[in-house]
């Protein structure tokens, strides 16, 4: 008898370049945008609220770190590697593959699901490091110029209010959306269809549901972390 | 290289079918029932996703800017600063990130299958152009639905906050009397705005992705995974640059602020 969900190791590697190396363009550019954006929205409301611009760095940072780093970030990979596994596995059903490798008594489940699992938590953690510190950058390039702060200032009042429980639970997000990506979106692929209309209505499936499963996620993480 | 050189491609394409539409919509050969039909197709059925969606933006966003508000001593802003934040860039940026995978990928998944199973020739070879018949409704109902559905989520947003803030123990009462103080009347017309963009963006990155799918049910699904991650990335560019000329303005003319 054959040991049953082994990994394995070779897909696994292909689907951590895949799905995380081949995605790192689109976190790069997107998250420093969102690190500029959210220094200029929160210039304008602590100018609004409190009358000084000092402690807009701190609490950018603290939003970005715990709310929107993970968030944005894997919205962007549910909408690159979603819609992509779900196609695939689909197109796999659809042209038969799923059968050729049940005939070849390998475990679907096995060869395809679990390696995409791995490369995709892998992906979430890394690209949200990622995503961190270019919005962080980005942020000190705009607060640098348009506050006023210098860049020690900056980064010390980041550094004073982002604490290291709030980086673990960070990843810990990060790592739950990894894992709601792949099986939502192989889910879709395996129920899909036949034809190539099914294909598309697996894939659109796929992102839609997994993005609502970020947010509702999200939502129970953040609860669960700060508010008990 | 290559990658440069798609990228000048897709917003080429995107930019001459924007031309189309314009011109097309001025020649008046928009069929209006058909965009009617399409937005039944489209936005009723995406409503219940939207709901859920702001429910939980503004639910979050309530819990985060509490949490956070706590920690610099100043909680009497909640219900302005998490109203203000949400209306003006986390709540269009993420509504209209599930809109783009509803709306958009059901769109240019729709326009594929026609284009990989030849019904888009099927109508070139009857003499009509399938530009006008079949995309032209749908940019119209796309930007219609989607530009509903994100104010209505901004709507729900709100009541998102309100609901939760009761939960975790703030005056309900109190957090709504807060949210006149922070929330200007030119905020709402930059989420407006906003809106109206990102659906904008929605239509004609969905159409132009679904109208040069190629290749069988294999390009059906790259068409829906470039469109999605398009659609996002174009999204969050409109809404730094909208955000920045927005804070230009204010600054010129000293509105917004009270």
């Amino acid at each position: 008898m054959r040991k049953r969900f082994r990994l394995r190791i070779h897909e696994a590697l292909e689907q951590m370049y895949f799905l995380g190396v081949q995605s790192l363009p689109i976190v790069f550019i997107s998250l420093g945008f969102v690190g500029l954006m959210m220094i200029l929205e929160l210039a304008f409301h602590m100018r609004l609220v409190l009358k000084h611009d000092a402690l807009v760095p701190a609490f950018s940072a603290v939003l970005m770190v715990r709310e929107l780093g993970p968030v944005i970030t894997c919205l962007l990979l549910t909408s690159r590697i979603g819609a992509g596994i779900a196609a695939e596995i689909g197109t796999m059903k659809v042209t038969e593959q799923l059968d050729a490798l049940k005939m070849l008594s390998i475990d679907p489940f096995d060869y395809l699901v679990v390696p995409r699992w791995v490369g995709s938590v892998f992906a979430a953690i890394s690209l949200t490091v990622v995503a961190i510190a270019v919005s962080l950058w980005g942020g000190a390039l705009l607060a640098i110029q348009k506050l006023g702060t210098s860049s020690g200032e900056y980064f010390n009042t980041v550094f004073f209010f982002v604490k290291f429980p709030d980086v673990i639970r960070c990843l810990l997000k990060a790592a739950v959306f990894g894992t709601l990506i792949p099986f939502i979106a192989s889910y879709q692929g395996f129920r899909c269809g036949t034809g190539s209309a099914a294909v598309g209505e697996a894939a659109t499936q796929a992102v839609v549901r997994s993005s609502l499963a970020i947010i509702v996620a999200d939502f129970v993480l953040t609860y669960l972390f700060y508010a008990i | 290289m290559e990658y440069i050189l798609n990228l000048t491609k897709t917003l080429g394409g995107m930019i001459l079918l924007a031309e189309k539409w314009i011109k097309l919509t001025f020649q008046g050969k928009t069929r209006w029932g058909f965009v009617i039909d399409q937005i039944f197709q489209v936005g009723v059925k995406s409503l219940g996703m939207t709901l859920i969606a702001g429910m939980f933006v503004g639910a979050i966003m309530a819990l985060q800017i509490d949490v956070q508000l706590k920690d610099f001593g100043a909680e009497s802003f909640l219900g302005g600063l998490s109203t203000s934040t949400t209306l003006r860039n986390v709540g269009p940026v993420l509504i209209a990130f599930l809109l783009s995978g509803k709306v958009g990928a059901y769109t240019s998944a729709e326009l594929g299958t026609m284009e990989v199973t030849e019904q888009l020739n099927a109508i070139r070879l009857l003499g009509a152009d399938p530009v006008e018949y079949i995309i032209l409704p749908r940019i119209w109902a796309v930007i219609i639905s989607s530009f509903l559905l994100l104010i209505v989520g901004l709507m729900v947003t709100i009541l998102g906050g309100v609901l939760f803030s009761q939960f975790i123990g703030v005056n309900a009462l109190s957090y709504i009397q807060n949210i006149p103080r922070i929330v200007t009347g030119w905020s709402i017309v930059l989420s407006v705005v906003k809106s109206f963009v990102f659906g904008t963006l929605i239509a004609i990155v969905s159409c132009y992705k679904g109208y040069t799918a190629r290749g069988g049910a294999v390009g059906v699904g790259t068409a829906v995974q470039s469109c999605a991650v398009t659609n996002l990335i174009l999204i969050i560019f409109t809404d730094f640059f909208l955000s920045m000329i927005s804070s230009l303005l204010q600054e010129l003319f000293q509105v917004g602020y009270l």
